[in-house]
C-alpha cells in the first residue's frame, strides 16, 4: 500500500485522533519509519496496575487503535521476551522496563526510536536515561521499609547503617527479594554495591555484608510480593491469609509507606529508611518495539505521559508521575508518610547492564 | 496398527508431544552447551534451587502417604456400602483434583491462614499444610481408583472365603483378599499422586514460600532461558530440574502402566453390587471427607461475599457483593469474568474436538496391541503419559521456546494456549478410555458382526452405548482440565485479550493488595469457576453407569 493510501485510509477510520498524533503518523511516512497499515497495538507488559480498562477503552476511542495487551510477570519478564523474540517480535511496545534493565534492551536492539512528542517530563525521570529510544513514565525509590511497632528503639533500633542488620537482635528479621528473579531484588543489589563501594571501608566487598546478612538468616524470596505481603510485618500483608509475619524491615519504596496510609484511613506503622546511598531511583520506562507499530507504540507513549494520564500514576500504579511538577496526593497521608531519600546510589545504566551477570553471580555465592 | 486413523492418531500426538519439547531442548543445550555434569550441579550450586530436589521428594512422597490415608477410608465406605446421593458425593469428592490449583491454594490459605483456623501459624505448619493440601487435591485418585473395585466385587467371593481357614479372622481376610485385591490400584493412584505432587506448583508457591520445587525453580527461571549471552545459567537450571522430572516421572509412570494392567486382570468380572447395606457409622468418615472437600471451595466462596475495610489499624469486614461487581465488570483487570469465561469455554471446546477422538483413537490402537500381544502396547500406553512426565510449566515452556524456532509469529496467535491443552488433556481421555476398552466384551461385536451390521453401524449401534459411560466422563475431565489448566497457559500466552479464567484470577491474585476490594475479586472469580466445573460433575455422573470407574 502507498503511503498516501495509507494515512487516508488511517484518518478514515481514527476520526477523533488529536492533531498530534496526525502529526507522528506524517513524519513517520516522511522519515520512512512506518511499518504498515495495523490499527492494532499490542502491549508488552507486567501487571501494570494503572492500565485499568477505561484508561485503555479511552485510548482505543480517541486514537482507534485496539489494544491488546502481553502481561508478565515484572520488568525483567519483559526484557526476557523482547529477547525471546527478537527479529520476530509479536508486540509494538514494551511498558515497564526500568532502568536496571534497559539498557540491556538497547543494546540488544530491540527498541526503536519514538515519534511521540513528550513534553514535560521532570530532571528526576530524566535522570538515568535521556535517550529517544524510551521514554520515562513513572518513577519510585526503592528503600529498606520498617514496621515502626517492632523497630521503637526499645527492643530494636532503628539502622544507620546497613552493617547493623547484620546484628544478632536483626537475626531471621530481615527479607529482600532475590535479585535474581525480582526487580526491586535487583535494584537493591545493585544499591549494596554503590553503597559499599562508597563507605570508607576498603577491607569489606558489597558480598561481605550479603554473606553476613545471610549468616544472620535473611530471608531471600522469589518475588516483592512475596516478602512484602507474606513476611513483613508492618504491611497490608498482615491482612492476608498467606502472611507469616517474621521479618521487621523489608525492601520496597520509600513512597509504600504512603500507599499504606492511603488504603488505610491515614494510618500506617511501616516507615521508610532514608539511609544515605541505601536507596535506588527506579525509573519505568515505555519503549517502541523494534518492527513493531510505530504510529500505535508512538500514539500510547503520547497518551501515557500526558497530563491527565500520568497525574493518575500515584493512585493507579502505585508510582510517581515523571511529569514535572507532579508529586504524590495528599489525602489520607499519602505523601506526608513518604519519603524521597536524600541520597541514593550513584550506578548508571551502562554499568548495570555490563556488571549485572558477575553481580548475580557473586551475589549467590555470597549467600549460598 | 492396522487403519491409517491409528496411525495417524499417533502421528499428531507424536508430533504435538515432541515437536516442541524436541525444540525447547535443541535451543536450551544450544545456549548451555552440552555439559551433564554442569547442568546437575548447578542445582546445588545456586541459591534458588539449592535443596529443592531433597525437598521436591519429601513433599511428594509425604503427600501420597497422606493421600492414602485419607482417600482410602472414604473409598472403603463409598464402595462397601449403600448411600444416598453417592453421585453427589461422587462429584463433590472429585472437585477438588479437577479445580485450579491456584483456586485450591487460596482456599487453603483462607481455611488455615491467621484470619482462618490460624493452624498455619509458623513455619513449621507450612510443610504440614501443604501434604495436607496435597492429599485434598489427590483424593479423587485414591477414591476413583479404588472405589469401583471396592463397590464391583462379589460379595460371594467374600463369603467363600469366609469359610475357608485364611479368611475367618480380620487379618487373614486382609492379607489373603484385601491387601492382593487392592494393592494395584492403591499403588496405581499412589504413582498418581506422587506425580501431581512432584509437579505441583501453584500450592507450593503460595503454601511454603521458603522452599522451591523442582516446579517452582522451572517457573521461576523458565521465562529467563534459551537466551544467548543472557543470564545463561538459568539453562543448566533448566535443563537440570526438567531432566529430573522426566526420569523420576516415566519411572513412576512405567510402574502405573505396569499396575493397572496387573489391575485389569486381578479385577472380579462382576456388575456393581446391588445389595449393598448401608453403614450409619460410615458417616464418622464420609461426613469430614465431604468437609474437608468442600471446606476450602466453600471458604473461597465465602470469602468472595466477605468484604474487608482496613481504618486506623482495625480490620474489620462487612458482607457485600462489591468483589463480584468488580470481577465481572474487569474493574481490576483487563478482562471481566464473563469475557474470561468465554474465552475459557472456547478453548475447552477446541480442546475436546481434538483431545477427545485422538484420546478414543489412542487408547483403542493400545487395546489392539494389547490383543495382538504387540510389545509396542506398554511402550505407546507410556508414550501417551509422558505429558504427566513433563510439568505443565515445562510443557508451556516447550512449546514457547519451540515455537519461537520455528516462527515467532505464531507466538502471537490465540489459538497457541490450546496446544498445551491438548497436550494435558489427552492422556486423561487415554487413561479413561483404554480401561473401558479393555472391559468390552468383544462377544457383541462379533455377534453383530455376523448378523451383518457394518463397521459403522456397530460403532454406533454397539460400540458407543457401551462406552457411553466412560465416554461422559473423558468429556468432563477433558472440559475441567481445560477450564482449570493454568501452568502451561500461564507460560505460553498472557495475552490480556485471550486470558483464561485461571489466568484472571492468578493475575488478580498477584496484584499488590494494598486496595482490600482485591481479595473478595479474586474469590469471586474462582468462585465462578468452582460453580461451572461442579455443574460439569453434577451433570456427568446422572448420566454414568453405576460402578462404571475406569480411572477416574
Amino acid at each position: 500500500m502507498r503511503a498516501g493510501t495509507l494515512v487516508f485510509a488511517l484518518l478514515l477510520i481514527m476520526p477523533t485522533i488529536s492533531g498530534c498524533i496526525t502529526d507522528i503518523i506524517d513524519s513517520g511516512f516522511e522519515n520512512d519509519q512506518v511499518t504498515g497499515p495495523d490499527t492494532e497495538l499490542v502491549i508488552v507488559t507486567y501487571d501494570v496496575s494503572g492500565l485499568t480498562d477505561s484508561m485503555l477503552a479511552e485510548f482505543e476511542n480517541q486514537t482507534g487503535f485496539e489494544v491488546t495487551l502481553i502481561k508478565l510477570g515484572d520488568a525483567g519478564s519483559i526484557l526476557d521476551h523482547l529477547l525471546q523474540h527478537k527479529g520476530a517480535q509479536s508486540a509494538d511496545l514494551a511498558l515497564g522496563l526500568d532502568n536496571t534493565y534497559l539498557q540491556t534492551a538497547i543494546d540488544a536492539g530491540v527498541l526503536v526510536e519514538h515519534l511521540a512528542q513528550v513534553e514535560n517530563l521532570s530532571d528526576s525521570a530524566l535522570e538515568p536515561y535521556d535517550g529517544p529510544l524510551a521514554v520515562p513514565f513513572d518513577q519510585g525509590w526503592i528503600c529498606l521499609n520498617y514496621d515502626t511497632d517492632k523497630v521503637d528503639g526499645e527492643n530494636l533500633t532503628i539502622p544507620i547503617s546497613l552493617w547493623d542488620l547484620t546484628q544478632e537482635e536483626w537475626r531471621g528479621r530481615v527479607v529482600v527479594p532475590s535479585p535474581a528473579t525480582s526487580s526491586p531484588g535487583r535494584a537493591f543489589m545493585t544499591t549494596t554495591t554503590d553503597y559499599f563501594s562508597n563507605d570508607g571501608d576498603n577491607s569489606t566487598e558489597w558480598t561481605d555484608w550479603w554473606s553476613a546478612m545471610s549468616d544472620n538468616d535473611l530471608i531471600i524470596t522469589s518475588g516483592w510480593s512475596e516478602a512484602y505481603e507474606t513476611h513483613y510485618t508492618g504491611g497490608y500483608g498482615e491482612w492476608t491469609d498467606g502472611h507469616i509475619g517474621d521479618a521487621y524491615l523489608t525492601v520496597s519504596y520509600c513512597h509504600s509507606p504512603g500507599v499504606e496510609a492511603y488504603f488505610g484511613g491515614n494510618w500506617t506503622h511501616s516507615a521508610a529508611l532514608d539511609l544515605d546511598g541505601a536507596s535506588f531511583h527506579q525509573v519505568e520506562y515505555v519503549a517502541a518495539i523494534d518492527g513493531g507499530n510505530l504510529i500505535a507504540a508512538s500514539a500510547f507513549i503520547e497518551y501515557l505521559t500526558s497530563e491527565s494520564v500520568n497525574a493518575n500514576m500515584p493512585i493507579e500504579n502505585y508510582m510517581y508521575p515523571a511529569l514535572d511538577g507532579m508529586d504524590l496526593p495528599e489525602p489520607d497521608g499519602y505523601r506526608y508518610h513518604s519519603i524521597v531519600p536524600t541520597t541514593s546510589a550513584d550506578v548508571s545504566m551502562s554499568t548495570i547492564a555490563v556488571e549485572m551477570d558477575d553481580w548475580i553471580s557473586d551475589w549467590n555465592a555470597a549467600v549460598l | 496398527m492396522k487403519n491409517i486413523g491409528d496411525k495417524l492418531s499417533v502421528l499428531i500426538f507424536s508430533s504435538i508431544i515432541l515437536i516442541p519439547l524436541f525444540l525447547a531442548l535443541d535451543r536450551l543445550v544450544w545456549v548451555a552447551g552440552f555439559d551433564p555434569v554442569r547442568w546437575f550441579s548447578s542445582i546445588e550450586a545456586n541459591h534458588l534451587s539449592q535443596g529443592s530436589v531433597g525437598f521436591t521428594f519429601l513433599q511428594a512422597i509425604l503427600s501420597t502417604i497422606a493421600t492414602i490415608a485419607i482417600g482410602l477410608p472414604i473409598a472403603w465406605q463409598l464402595g462397601r456400602y449403600k448411600w444416598r446421593g453417592t453421585g453427589l458425593m461422587r462429584a463433590v469428592l472429585t472437585m477438588p483434583f479437577v479445580i485450579p490449583s491456584i483456586i485450591a491454594a487460596m482456599g487453603f490459605l483462607a481455611f488455615v491462614g491467621p484470619h482462618g483456623m490460624g493452624l498455619r501459624a509458623d513455619q513449621d505448619t507450612h510443610l504440614w499444610t501443604l501434604i495436607i493440601a496435597h492429599a485434598w487435591f489427590n483424593m479423587a485418585l485414591v477414591i476413583r481408583f479404588t472405589e469401583p473395585v471396592l463397590s464391583t466385587l462379589d460379595r460371594d467371593l467374600e463369603d467363600q472365603l469366609r469359610l475357608l481357614p485364611g479368611g475367618k479372622t480380620f487379618w487373614g481376610k486382609l492379607k489373603n483378599l484385601w491387601i492382593p485385591l487392592l494393592t494395584p490400584s492403591i499403588a496405581a493412584a499412589a504413582c498418581m499422586t506422587f506425580i501431581f505432587s512432584f509437579t505441583s506448583f501453584a500450592l507450593v508457591r503460595w503454601i511454603t514460600p521458603l522452599e522451591s520445587t523442582l516446579e517452582t525453580v522451572l517457573a521461576d527461571v523458565g521465562e529467563r532461558a534459551g537466551i544467548l549471552g543472557y543470564e545463561e545459567y538459568t539453562n543448566d537450571l533448566v535443563l537440570a530440574s526438567s531432566l529430573i522430572q522426566f526420569t523420576v516421572m516415566l519411572a513412576s509412570l512405567w510402574l502405573m502402566s505396569w499396575l493397572q494392567e496387573k489391575r485389569q486382570s486381578l479385577l472380579p468380572q462382576a456388575s456393581e453390587n446391588s445389595n449393598l447395606k448401608p453403614n450409619p457409622r460410615g458417616l464418622l468418615i464420609l461426613v469430614p471427607g465431604l468437609f474437608f472437600a468442600l471446606a476450602p471451595l466453600v471458604t473461597v466462596a465465602w470469602s468472595s461475599f466477605r468484604i474487608p475495610v482496613r481504618e486506623q489499624g482495625e480490620l474489620t469486614y462487612h458482607w457485600g457483593v462489591e468483589g463480584w461487581i468488580e470481577a465481572w465488570s474487569g474493574g481490576y483487570s483487563n478482562t471481566g469474568v464473563g469475557d474470561a469465561l468465554l474465552n475459557s469455554l472456547g478453548y475447552a471446546g477446541i480442546t475436546l474436538i481434538v483431545a477427545l477422538p485422538l484420546g478414543w483413537s489412542l487408547a483403542k490402537t493400545i487395546h489392539e496391541l494389547e490383543l495382538s500381544k504387540s510389545k509396542w502396547a506398554r511402550i505407546l500406553d507410556v508414550f501417551t503419559m509422558l505429558p504427566f512426565a513433563f510439568s505443565a510449566v515445562m510443557i508451556g515452556l516447550g512449546v514457547l521456546l519451540g515455537i519461537l524456532k520455528l516462527d515467532g509469529e505464531l507466538n502471537s496467535l490465540w489459538l497457541l494456549p490450546v496446544l498445551p491443552h491438548i497436550m494435558l488433556t489427552t492422556p486423561f481421555v487415554v487413561r479413561i478410555m483404554l480401561p473401558a476398552f479393555r472391559g468390552l466384551d468383544p462377544s457383541y461385536d462379533e455377534g453383530a458382526r455376523i448378523l451383518g451390521l457394518s463397521h459403522r453401524a456397530r460403532f454406533w449401534k454397539i460400540k458407543l452405548p457401551l462406552l457411553r459411560g466412560p465416554l461422559l466422563v473423558a468429556i468432563t475431565f477433558t472440559l475441567a482440565m481445560s477450564l482449570g489448566e493454568f501452568g502451561a497457559s500461564w507460560v505460553v500466552a498472557r495475552s490480556g485479550e485471550w486470558d483464561t479464567l485461571p489466568v484472571l484470577i492468578d493475575s488478580l491474585r498477584s496484584r499488590t493488595g494494598w486496595d482490600p476490594l482485591i481479595q473478595p475479586t479474586a474469590a469471586a472469580a474462582a468462585t465462578t469457576l468452582m460453580l461451572i466445573t461442579l455443574l460439569l460433575f453434577l451433570t456427568v455422573e446422572r448420566f454414568r453407569p453405576k460402578g462404571e470407574g475406569g480411572m477416574f
